[in-house]
This record gives structure tokens, C-alpha cells and sequence, in this order.
């Protein structure tokens, strides 16, 4: 059976809409969503409601935490001084507008959600804000998915969809105890074939163009399908210029740049 | 060369750190005492030794410590961990624990206690009560190698001294490596990566304590009262 | 013998870049000048407030401020080598000394300024060849920085968005913008070049507080939102408190100000 995982739809109407429709069009029924529902875009109620219309299951992202319990992220987890303050402006503009009763459903989330060996995420079963990078230490990546005891781990909160197939893994270890100090135990641990699967952004996309993303996992053949999908990227840019957020947001948008940049941006010059 | 001494599990007994301070003096040649958390604990008034370690005598190692797990207890149900309470030590130890602890701790030192960091990073060490993913992180020989590798990618150190599980181990990465592939949008990619030389140290708690030779990468396992002239049970 | 100069072209030709190079490459002293050029029909000349000047300063601490009355009066080196910069958009009319805008000339007399050279950018085949954009409708802006720090990410974004189109359609945008460490940067940009050039001054300032030296952005283009530069602006400068707690940490490792080698 195919199911859809999508992420990180953050209060993006048009591309929301564009992504559903292209499942429905695959006759997929199953959809799990990875959290941050809202930030930086322009709708969050109407994105939040056609999820609850849809009874999409979906975990907690970092946005649908600091939305309901109130500015949570340390300050390091922005780039620059300059993401910190817009992101205290998206946060701001939207609590005021989400209603109580999408506030409730966003704190009603729960951070993991599980099917047999698959486990869905937001950032990394640790943490909501953890980065699960593509290229991030591979033995650190598998202990991952390996403590929370799942055979594929789906995530988010990057922004950038891959998926990273770990395998051949052997670690081996020399054990030392007063005991016997000068008998060193020898031994060595064959690791488990583990697979992590991200599913990129719906409404933020940030792998080098404007398409939203999502992924398609087919459980009977564990074949997984990274989806581009074009939107109205005008739609959504001419609200968040209506609504009152940055025009910044907007072109950041239109680009295929995130709201919030990180300090990996092509002109990035100041180094220490 | 100079040496480390790496202590905790004192638990509020100066009788303990003294005889800890005894044998250093004895063997020489150690400059740097580390205690790696639970100075306090429930069974004992701890203040003596709190104060003791605020205020060393002349002619003592100046102690360089952090907070353990019953000190972030402590804490957290005095409230300097934000909405976190002690419920950890509730669970496991009961509501006569908590109090007990409380009990055995004047608030006169709560700030001190409050101030201690989570961990020294030193060379390329890192000397911590539990792991770098948490204070209660309990480590021991038989720990998944996995999970070691983990703990010490986590601080990108290629030493790891841990001293919640009590226990006195050398776990060494002695090799291995890991394949991955990676297929985004852009296409795809082999990684291969291989096990790094490195070693999660258990120091012991209470008697036990270990000796760290950071020039020479010599631990030395030691308990209280050792003949100082045995060669120990140090290994290379 | 003493030349003297006369340097003209568009902004973001290479003005400043081709004089530093003259500068250097001269054994003898020299001197510099930038007049403010005249706005023509829909062209706004950029206000420029000494960016050029304190850059080559920085570079060159040798180099004569020509438009320093009290030097331009005193008798000039008689092996000067007086280099006037001139903002012009059009090339001149006629070749040689007969093309320099009339309107200059006053200015230049009460400065004992005699140009026996005039290039153009464009036109006299001695200077690069720059892609001299043919344009219409530049509207000029600047703001003045002085006294103000940038967190160092914060630049790079805002910089990365200024000169791809994020507060309009920027033809020229050049800077000195101060870091916490005391560490300036000659921000520069030209849409005709492929990048940005970011050119550490030789001067390091203490990190003790606000710098004094002189910091501008100047930018020109097409549509520009000058209120929506100024707001990101104030998102990335540090404020006193956060300022000290970046320069605190420093100033322990610090000796005494000097030009890095």
C-alpha cells in the first residue's frame, strides 16, 4: 500500500491544496503529516482546518509547539539576528490570528506518530528542533532510528527532501574493566539496515526551486518517490503581502528561499 | 606530565572526599581534581562537604566540579529548572527521597549548586556526569556501541568520561564503518564512513575513582586506600 | 612633473577600483577627489559622503584629501599625481580636455585643480572595458551608518537580498559596514559583475563600543523601497547590549589597535 508524508506546510494555502489534490489524483487514501502546519505564511487557519477536514493524523512541529506554549526556540537556532527578529514577527502575527480552537488542535498533537516500523517525526525522535541533515554522521543518523525502535524514520523540518539508506554497518569495541584490565574484551556489533526519509516542504520549499514536496512510500515494494509539485507561488505571495507580513516573505517565496534563511545563503562572506 | 583525578558519587560524605584528598596528596603527581556530579544525595546532610568544596583547605586540590543527576533533582523541585520538578526521583525512589534530599542540602547553597555547568570540555575531552544527550544518561561497558558512538559524535570529542552508571570501563572504538546512500532531488550518492578512534571512560563513583594521564592517554582505576605503590589497576 | 587626472563614467564602471590600482602602482605622492556629479534628466547622482575616500584612506593612509582646503591651498608636491573622480552617465561631447562638463571647472579652480588628462570610462581605450549599461530612471539612495555594528549573518543575508532584487531593481549598491570584531567591510556590488566583493579594511577598530569611523550604503536602481531597506537594516544592527556581550569576550585577547599586515 502507498501512503503520502507530507511536512512543514507552514500556512501555505495554494501549495497545500496543489499537494493534496496531486495525491488524490494517485488514488492515495493513507496521509501522515510531519508538523509545523503554520509560520511565516499566510493562512494558518485555513491550512489547520483542511487538515482537521481531511483527518490528517499529524505530529507536532516546532511552529505548532511555540504557537501554543509561547516563543520556545533558544536564540542559536536562528541563523542571525535578522531570522530571530522575523521569526518573532511571524510568530507574533500568527498567534494572533490562529483561533482558539486551532490552537487546541495544534497543542492536541502528539510528537511521534507510529505505524508498525515506521515512525514519523518532525525534526528527530530527540527533538522537534533537532536537523536530520542528508549528510549528518551516518552512525549518528542510525542511533536515530535505532533507540526509537523503527525499521524507516520520517521527518521534516529541513526542508530539503531525501532519502538515506544506512547499511554495512559494523562497530567494533574494546572493553576494559578493572576487573581483568589486562584482558580487553573484543567485540563487535553488527549494525541493522535503517532507512530515513524526508519529506521536504510543502509550503517552504528549499531545495532550489519553488515546487512544494512530499514523498510517496509503497510499504509492499519500500520503494520511496520524492514528488515536486508546482503551485500558485503568486497566490500565496500576494496574501502574505495583504495580510500584513513582510513583502520580504514574499519575495523570499517566490525565490525559493525559506522565510527564514539560514546562514548557508550564497553570499554568506562573514566568517569567523 | 601532570594527571587528572575524576571523582563523584560523593553524596554529601567529606569523610570520603578526604580520604580521596589523602590518597592524591600520596600518589603525587596529580594537578587537576574533577568531580563529575553528585556531590549530594538523600542519605546524608550534605553541607559540610558543599562547603568543604567551595572552601578548600590549604594544601588540598582545588575541586573543579559540575552537577549531577541528584543535584538537577534538587534543582528542578526547587524550582531552577524551569517547570520541571523532580519527578524522575519521585518515580524511582519515592516522595521520602525528594524530601530527604531537600532536607539534606541548606538553601544557602542552592546558588552555588545552581551555577555549576553541565560538563568541562578539556582538550579533547569531555568530562560529564551522564552523556552529552542527558545528565541521566547511564553508560556502562555494556552499552551499545551505537549509542556510545553517539554520545561522543554529539560533542565531537574523542574522549568521553561518564560517571553515572558507577561503574569504572573503558570502552574503546576499535574499528568498523558504515555504508549510506543518499537520493535527493538532485540524485544520488554513496557515503562511506568509517568507526573513529575513540574512548567512553566510566570513572566510578564513591570509593572509585580514576586517574587520567592526558599526555600519555593513561587511565588508572583506583579505590580509596590502594597501596600507593601498586602499579594500580591502570592500563594504557 | 605633477599630473592631474579627470576620471569620469558611470557609477559601478570601475572608477575607484582603476584609481586605488594608479595609486599603487605610483612612487610618488598622490592625491584624490571625488566631485559630486550632476544629476541629468531621471538620473540621480548617489550621495556618495566619503565612502570612496575612506576606503582608499584605508588602503592608502598616504593618499592627500584634495578636497581639504587647507591641502589643496598648500603648494602641491611637485610630483603629485591628482586623480579627480567625476559620476557622469553620458559620455563627453567632445574628445580629450575639451569633453570635461563645464559645470566641474569652478569647483576644481578654487581647489587649484588644473586636469591636464581626462578619461572616460567608455570612450579612451586605456581604462577596462566595463559593461557601461545603458539605463534610465536611476534613483539614487543612501543611508548613513556611522556609529552602527552588524551582526556579522544578519549582513550576509540582508546583502544576499539587497542586491537580488528582494527591495527592487539594484544597479549599484557599495558600503563600508562595521563588524563587532572592529572589522570593516567594503561591501561592493555591481549588477554588471558577477558577485559581490567584500574587501576587509586595513584599519581594525578596537572592539570597544561603536566605532568612529565613517559607514554608508549607497545604493542605485530602478523602484527601490527605501523604507523596507531601513526596517531589514534595523533587524541587523546590534544594539549596546548585545554588542558588549560579543565584544567583552574580545577585548581579553586584544592589543592595541594596528594594521593587520
Amino acid at each position: 500500500m502507498a501512503h503520502a508524508v507530507i511536512s512543514c506546510l507552514h500556512a501555505n494555502l495554494a501549495a497545500l491544496e496543489a499537494v493534496l489534490s496531486d495525491i488524490d489524483q494517485r488514488a492515495i487514501t493513507t496521509i501522515t503529516c510531519l508538523g509545523d502546519l503554520v509560520g511565516y505564511g499566510p493562512q494558518p487557519n485555513e491550512v489547520v482546518n483542511l487538515v482537521r477536514e481531511r483527518s490528517i493524523p499529524s505530529c507536532q512541529g516546532c511552529w505548532d509547539e511555540d504557537i501554543i506554549e509561547g516563543l520556545n526556540a533558544c536564540e542559536c537556532s536562528y541563523p542571525s539576528q535578522l531570522a530571530e527578529r522575523r521569526g518573532h514577527q511571524a510568530h507574533q502575527w500568527t498567534a494572533e490570528q490562529l483561533s482558539e480552537e486551532n490552537k487546541a488542535f495544534l497543542a492536541s498533537l502528539p510528537m511521534t506518530l507510529r505505524r508498525d516500523r515506521l515512525l514519523f517525526v518532525h525534526g528527530s525522535p530527540n527533538s522537534q528542533h533537532e536537523y536530520l541533515l542528508p549528510d549528518m554522521d551516518a552512525f549518528a543518523a542510525l542511533e536515530r532510528v535505532q533507540t526509537a525502535d523503527a525499521d524507516t524514520l520520517f521527518c521534516g523540518h529541513t526542508h530539503r527532501p531525501y532519502v538515506r539508506e544506512l547499511r554495512d554497518g559494523v562497530i567494533r569495541v574494546r572493553v576494559q574493566t578493572p576487573a581483568d584490565p589486562q584482558a580487553a574484551a573484543e567485540r563487535e556489533m553488527a549494525l541493522p539496515v535503517r532507512r530515513i526519509v524526508n519529506a521536504g516542504s510543502v509550503g517552504e520549499p528549499r531545495h532550489g526551486n519553488t515546487h512544494a514536496t512530499y514523498v510517496i512510500h509503497d510499504e509492499a515494494t519500500g520503494n520511496v518517490e520524492i514528488r515536486e509539485v508546482p503551485y500558485d507561488v503568486e497566490r500565496t505571495c500576494r496574501a502574505i503581502v495583504e495580510v500584513g507580513l513582510p513583502p520580504v516573505f514574499a519575495w523570499r517565496l517566490r525565490h525559493g528561499f525559506e522565510y527564514a534563511e539560514r546562514a548557508d545563503d550564497a553570499s554568506h562572506v562573514c566568517e569567523r | 606530565m601532570a594527571r587528572w583525578a575524576l571523582v563523584s558519587g560523593l553524596q554529601g560524605d567529606l569523610a570520603l572526599y578526604e580520604a580521596i584528598q589523602r590518597d592524591l596528596r600520596q600518589l603525587g603527581r596529580v594537578d587537576t581534581l574533577f568531580v563529575l556530579g553528585d556531590l549530594i544525595g538523600p542519605d546524608r546532610d550534605a553541607n559540610a562537604l558543599l562547603d568543604r568544596l567551595q572552601d578548600p583547605r590549604r594544601g588540598e586540590l582545588a575541586p573543579q566540579c559540575i552537577y549531577g543527576w541528584w543535584e538537577d533533582q534538587l534543582l528542578a523541585e526547587r524550582g531552577y529548572r524551569g517547570e520541571r520538578r523532580a519527578d524522575p526521583l519521585r518515580q524511582q525512589f519515592g516522595q521520602a527521597a525528594v524530601e530527604a534530599l531537600q532536607e539534606a542540602v541548606d538553601p544557602g547553597h542552592l546558588a552555588w549548586l545552581a551555577a555549576l555547568q553541565f560538563g568541562f570540555i578539556e582538550l579533547d575531552c569531555a568530562l560529564l556526569h551522564g552523556s552529552s544527550a542527558d545528565v541521566g544518561d547511564c553508560l556502562g561497558p555494556e552499552s551499545s556501541p551505537l549509542l556510545l558512538l553517539d554520545r561522543l559524535t554529539r560533542m565531537d570529542v574523542n574522549r568521553l568520561f561518564t560517571a553515572r552508571s558507577g561503574e569504572q570501563f573503558c570502552v574503546e572504538l576499535a574499528g568498523g564503518g558504515i555504508a549510506s546512500t543518499v537520493r535527493d532531488l538532485a540524485g544520488e550518492r554513496q557515503l562511506q564512513q568509517v568507526v573513529p578512534q575513540r574512548k567512553v571512560i566510566g570513572i566510578g563513583g564513591g570509593l572509585r575513582y580514576s586517574l587520567y594521564d592526558p599526555g600519555s592517554d593513561r587511565i588508572a582505576f583506583r579505590s580509596v586506600g590502594q597501596q600507593p605503590g601498586s602499579r594500580g589497576r591502570g592500563f594504557a | 612633473m605633477s599630473h592631474t587626472v579627470l576620471l569620469s563614467g558611470p557609477p559601478g564602471c570601475g572608477k575607484t577600483t582603476w584609481i586605488l590600482s594608479q595609486i599603487q602602482s605610483y612612487r610618488g605622492p598622490s592625491g584624490y577627489l571625488r566631485v559630486t556629479g550632476y544629476p541629468d534628466e531621471g538620473l540621480a547622482q548617489a550621495r556618495d559622503g566619503g565612502l570612496d575616500l575612506a576606503y582608499l584612506r584605508d588602503q592608502c593612509p598616504d593618499l592627500l584629501d584634495l578636497g581639504d582646503l587647507d591641502q589643496a591651498l598648500a603648494p602641491h608636491p611637485a610630483d603629485l599625481l591628482a586623480l579627480i573622480e567625476l559620476p557622469q552617465f553620458h559620455p563627453p561631447a567632445q574628445p580629450g580636455l575639451a569633453g570635461v562638463d563645464r559645470r566641474v571647472m569652478p569647483q576644481l579652480q578654487a581647489l587649484h585643480l588644473n586636469p591636464d588628462r581626462h578619461l572616460h570610462f567608455g570612450r579612451d581605450p586605456e581604462l577596462p572595458r566595463q559593461d557601461t549599461l545603458d539605463f534610465s530612471h536611476l534613483q539614487a539612495w543612501s543611508l548613513n551608518l556611522n556609529a552602527t555594528v552588524w551582526d556579522p549573518d544578519s549582513l550576509s543575508s540582508f546583502w544576499f537580498e539587497l542586491v537580488n532584487g528582494a527591495y527592487g531593481d539594484v544597479y549599484r549598491a557599495k558600503a563600508l559596514m562595521n563588524l563587532p570584531d572592529g572589522r570593516a567591510f567594503f561591501c561592493n556590488w555591481m549588477v554588471s559583475q558577477e558577485g559581490s566583493q567584500f574587501l576587509p579594511l586595513q584599519t581594525l577598530a578596537p572592539p570597544d563600543g561603536r566605532p568612529e569611523r565613517l559607514s554608508r550604503l549607497v545604493v542605485q536602481g530602478r523602484d527601490l523601497d527605501p523604507a523596507a531597506i531601513e526596517a531589514t537594516v534595523r533587524d541587523c544592527l546590534l544594539s549596546d547590549a548585545v554588542l558588549e556581550l560579543q565584544q567583552a569576550p574580545l577585548r581579553q585577547r586584544h592589543t592595541p589597535p594596528t594594521r593587520s599586515a
